[in-house]
């Protein structure tokens, strides 16, 4: 199972924290994004960075392993 | 004594973080602080609240590397970064940092430097609640 993890103005976006996508061997981050904008079509037009097991990944091309957990996050605004 | 790098939903004080930070050592000639608070205007809006939303685990892992990468790029002898998600009112502290070096050129240098990273790096998101509705900051001033 992937684990998507979403927070903030993505969060509340889409109505949604969080969603599992079940795994196949070979999947990649692309392929992740894709079913997600599937889903939600427009959550990339706020989405500035991904993160797969808390590191951010600019390469959608990345395999992906059972059990990883994906975050789409929008620009940050701490501090 | 608390940790150095913090998360959390409850305010902090100031003067407990210096002390902690002074206790680390007795080299320390400068230490150079930064305190964000809320206000209560933005953009033209009156802002009752803000509240905060993090992804709790990467944020704190990123605020651990930025007092790390601090600590050797500025030689500090010590820093602490604590910040609060939460919902706030105006006046409210949000944000603390504090640096610690031997003089107070690199101390001033790295508390600056610690918040412009950490506003760019640390995944940690506020929403102005104002009398228009809310809205989420998505630019980082």
């Amino acid at each position: 199972m992937i684990r998507v993890l979403f927070f903030g103005p993505v969060a509340d976006h889409i109505d949604t924290r969080e969603m599992n996508i079940e795994f196949s061997s070979g999947m990649t981050l692309q392929d992740v994004v894709a079913m997600i904008t599937a889903q939600y079509p427009t959550v990339f037009d706020i989405v500035s960075f991904i993160a797969v097991n808390q590191k951010q990944v600019h390469d959608h091309k990345t395999q992906l392993s059972d059990n990883d957990v994906v975050a789409l996050l929008a620009k940050f605004s701490g501090g | 004594m608390r940790d150095p790098v913090r998360l959390q939903a409850e305010d902090f004080s100031q003067d407990d973080e210096v002390t902690a930070l002074k206790a680390s050592s007795q080299c320390m000639g400068g230490i150079a602080t930064f305190l964000g608070c809320a206000r209560d205007f933005s953009e033209g809006r009156s802002v009752s609240e803000i509240n905060f939303d993090a992804y709790g685990s990467m944020a704190l892992a990123e605020m651990i590397r930025l007092r790390e990468e601090a600590i050797q790029k500025f030689d500090l002898i010590d820093a602490r970064i604590v910040h609060r998600v939460t919902t706030v009112r105006a006046g409210d502290n949000i944000v603390f940092i504090a640096a610690g070096a031997a003089h107070r050129g690199p101390a001033f240098d790295a508390c600056r430097w610690m918040i412009d990273e950490l506003k760019k790096r640390v995944p940690i998101w506020k929403k102005e609640i104002t009398s228009e509705g809310e809205s989420w900051v998505t630019e980082h001033p």
